[in-house]
């Protein structure tokens, strides 16, 4: 088990060094000019301030060259300075990430209660009227794109009847919004997969035997059908708060919530480059650490799984 | 340019027709009920890319620069130099010397006396090559400039202060309007905190200045940057207590304004194009609703050097190919009026209406008669280049199907982001034509003339790379003369002549093709609020004349 979390460890550094080489060349190859957005886009520059600039950021090196420097910075936890606010970058993110980590916890939590509340539900009253009611409103927040959602959400609840202030903030209920924008879309998934898995394993030949043994009812569907039927449930929770750590672009930039999804749409409309590596290097790690612990999750949830 | 990403400016902005509904919004009731003390205004903005005063240049940065700080001069709302600190301001019979007297005694926030000093060295500091600011080339005319642009000097070499409260200033070529030029933020006052010659972060998260307010606490980044009343203000104080500017993600600033405003959020918001009608509807019964004309100007710009724009006939045809009212009515909904001239009706002293003949209506044989003296045969492919994802692309796609329609020439859309066009624009195999605006700084038609057409406002270099603002490359000896004489004409009559004169000759040449008039709207919570009656001259509202209704 510490030889196989040692190796995904290990897996996680050429993971990372992957991403942001390919994000780097990406981004380099972009037209426009980063310079232009940190002189200002509309004025002439006098040639020996964009010079200045551009040795300031490195920018004047080679690809490969200011690559191999980011990294050497990086790894030191040095994400360098951004091009706009010309503050560490770290320290721009500091507080961004705290506030997407924020939003994508209450959601997280809003799909696990509710996306598994629901597909447990409808998993035991099979073609109930509520079951059919659940695959109906499921299908239909799937269908929805989230921005739509969000916009519906905003225009009604909070501008029109202001139960919610329009624009998030700090208190909880700033949050709900855009949490429950981020979680109707995974929580109508979530319901679906907990209700698919949930009747096949309800169909398994061990649980008859725990029932025809005369087990209670309640023992059975806890210890062994949710047991059972949680781990592809679990997979999906756990990218799917690895994806909202990341930061929900959209739904961040419909709520002004001041995350690192917001920051990323920013920085790549300025060309603020080192902004958009620092957020998409730390999304790769956030990933890849999650996807780690759900596999160890397995382990725990069934132990036919060995992890080695 | 203030507002230089002008391209935020002209959606949002979306510029208006109806003169006659202008100021349409609430002064009506706002005298009869008293003002109280204190109160707490709300706006939402984007994030500005500064608020240091010495860099400050897109909307926001300018509406918090000119809160923070107060400087020489100001403009009135209408466009007329107001002076703030400067008592006095005389220049020689020549204008290449000024001598500026201050008001004794104001204060800085932080307690310092605001002197001659002062000024000097908040000038210096903007020009400075550390500053790296957009601003700097305000201060061009100035003896020294060139040496603070390279950094060889800490100080300009022609700003001299012989008493606490006496600025001299020597300038490099005569300008009668000089005085105008102080009223830009860049011209500031700065304390003893701010540096000189090198990079200033500090002061440029919390500027410290002598404004009618100062910050409260810091700028919190993408979040929000309060004001509170300065209590030792050498004006007239405010009156409101504080000032929050909430800040939006600028793809969905307009939206969330305006929404923030029906949600009770806001008191004051800009409103997304396609909402003008329904706002309009909604808010003018309410006395809520405000529009004005302003001096921001749009114009296809055609590269004059080089390409099938390089002649003045083919720049006729494709102006009188442009039917700028069915543009007005259709894509712009009655909300922006077609443009006659390249000097805008705001300053009336100097508007010359239907002085672009060719803009006046479409003239489909004109066109045609130019379009063959100018070498546009059928098939000639003309670029059009526009930044995108600014809300031009349907103005720009009417023009380019008129020209097809007419000239029967095949008009090449190029959709690039801003920086990207912009640096286009600035190469040397620039060709075709170009999506343009320009709003003016200071209340002058030399505003407009001088940067965007004299021989001066551009210099090329070996491959034919423009830089400066002069982006059609026209270069008239005739034209450069009769601005550089208006410019040190004292007389204001014969100096506003002169100009008149000058705008005529470019415009002879089509030298620029004007497309529409800029106007604004917003919203106001004018039922909280006394003094929303106007927006200033920088199209910001007048925070030192906002008070809280009783």
């Amino acid at each position: 088990m510490g030889r196989y979390v040692a190796r995904r460890l290990g897996q996680m550094v050429i993971v990372l060094i992957g991403a942001t080489m390919v994000l780097f060349a990406c981004l380099f190859v972009l037209p426009g000019d980063p310079v232009g957005s940190i002189a200002g886009s509309d004025k002439a520059r006098d040639p020996a301030v964009v010079a200045e600039l551009k040795a300031r950021y490195g920018l004047d090196k080679s690809l490969p060259e200011q690559y191999v420097n980011y990294v050497a910075k990086v790894a030191t936890g040095d994400l360098g300075e951004d091009f706009v606010q010309r503050r560490e970058v770290s320290e721009i993110l500091g507080p961004k990430l705290q506030n997407t980590a924020k939003l994508a916890l209450l959601a997280i939590v809003l799909v696990t209660v509710f996306g598994m509340g629901v597909g447990i539900i409808a998993a035991l009253y099979r073609y109930s009227i509520l079951d059919m009611a659940t695959t109906f409103f499921t299908t239909m927040a799937v269908g929805f794109p989230t921005f739509v959602i969000g916009m519906l959400l905003m225009k009604y609840f909070a501008v029109e009847l202001q139960w919610f202030p329009q624009l998030g903030g700090d208190k909880l209920e700033g949050m709900v919004l855009p949490a429950v924008t981020l979680a109707i879309t995974d929580i109508a998934f979530v319901a679906r997969l907990t209700r698919g898995t949930m009747l096949e394993v309800l169909r398994a030949d061990y649980v008859k035997t725990a029932v025809a043994k005369g087990l209670p009812r309640r023992r059975v569907l806890f210890k062994h059908v949710l047991r059972n039927s949680s781990i592809p449930v679990v997979t999906y929770l756990g990218i799917s708060f690895g994806g909202l750590l990341g930061g929900a672009l959209i739904t961040e930039a419909i709520f002004n919530w001041d995350g690192v999804g917001l920051a990323l749409v920013q920085a790549i409309q300025q060309q603020n480059n080192p902004i958009v590596i620092g957020v998409v290097t730390y999304s790769v790690a956030i990933f890849v650490v999650l996807s780690l612990i759900v596999d160890l999750l397995y382990a725990a949830l069934d132990p036919r799984i060995r992890l080695s | 340019m203030r507002g230089a990403k002008s391209a935020k400016w002209v959606v949002g902005a979306v510029v208006v027709a109806l003169a006659a509904t202008a100021c349409g919004g609430g002064d009506g009731d706002s005298k009869d009920k008293g003002s109280a003390d204190g109160g707490v205004f709300r706006l939402g903005s984007t994030e500005p890319d500064t608020i240091d005063p010495g860099r400050a240049h897109e909307s926001t940065g300018v509406l918090l620069a000119n809160a923070l700080f107060t400087g020489l001069y100001g403009n009135t709302p209408d466009g007329l130099a107001e002076p703030a600190l400067a008592e006095s301001a005389t220049s020689d019979e020549g204008c290449t010397s000024w001598t500026f007297k201050i008001k004794p005694d104001t204060k800085f926030s932080n307690g310092e006396v605001v002197d001659a000093e002062s000024f000097a060295r908040g000038w210096a500091r903007a020009a400075h090559k550390a500053a790296a600011s957009d601003v700097a080339y305000h201060f061009a005319g100035i003896k020294g400039y060139a040496e603070l642009q390279d950094g060889s000097a800490k100080t300009f070499s022609g700003v001299t202060t012989p008493d606490p409260t006496t600025i001299k200033v020597d300038l490099s070529k005569a300008d009668c309007e000089f005085v105008l030029k102080t009223a830009h933020n860049a011209y500031s006052p700065v304390p003893k905190v701010a540096k000189v010659g090198e990079e200033d972060k500090a002061f440029g998260e919390a500027p410290i200045g002598n404004g009618p307010f100062k910050m409260d606490g810091t700028w919190e980044h993408n979040k929000s940057i309060n004001l509170v009343r300065n209590d030792t203000y050498g004006l007239e104080k405010a009156s409101l207590g504080k000032v929050q500017v909430t800040l939006l993600n600028d793809k969905t600033a307009q939206q969330l304004e305006y929404d923030g405003f029906q949600a009770g959020t806001f008191d004051y918001a800009h409103i997304p194009t396609p909402m003008l009608k329904t706002a309009e509807a909604k808010y003018k019964p309410q006395n809520k609703w405000f529009a004005k004309d302003t001096n921001g100007m749009n114009f296809v710009l055609p590269i004059g050097d080089n390409g099938p724009t390089n002649n003045k006939d083919a720049r006729l045809a494709i102006s009188y190919a442009i039917d700028r009212q069915a543009i007005a009515k259709g894509v712009f909904q009655g909300f922006q009026t077609p443009s006659t001239t390249i000097v805008p009706p705001s300053f009336p002293k100097a508007y010359q209406k239907d002085l672009c003949v060719s803009c006046v209506k479409q003239d489909v044989a004109k066109a045609k008669e130019h379009a063959e003296k100018g070498g546009l045969k059928p098939g000639t492919e003309i670029k059009f280049s526009f930044n995108t994802g600014a809300g031009h692309e349907e103005w720009v796609q009417a023009i380019a199907k008129q020209l097809e329609d007419v000239l029967g020439v095949k008009v090449k859309l190029d959709g690039k982001d801003f920086p990207g066009m912009l640096k286009e624009q600035q190469g040397g195999g620039a060709t075709g034509i170009y999506r343009f605006a320009w709003g003016a700084d200071y209340p002058t038609p030399e505003n407009f003339l001088f940067p965007l057409l004299h021989s001066t406002s551009m210099s090329k270099d070996a491959e034919g790379n423009v830089t400066g603002d002069n982006r059609v490359r026209y270069n008239n000896p005739e034209f450069d003369k009769l601005i550089d004489t208006a410019r040190g004409t004292k007389d204001e009559a014969a100096r506003l002549a002169m100009y008149k004169q000058a705008e005529k000759m470019a415009m002879d040449d089509m030298a620029l093709i004007p497309t529409f008039n800029r106007s604004q709207f917003r919203l106001m919570a004018t039922d909280k609020f006394n003094g929303l009656d106007d927006i200033n001259f920088n199209e910001d509202p007048i925070l030192e004349k906002i008070s809280l209704k009783k």
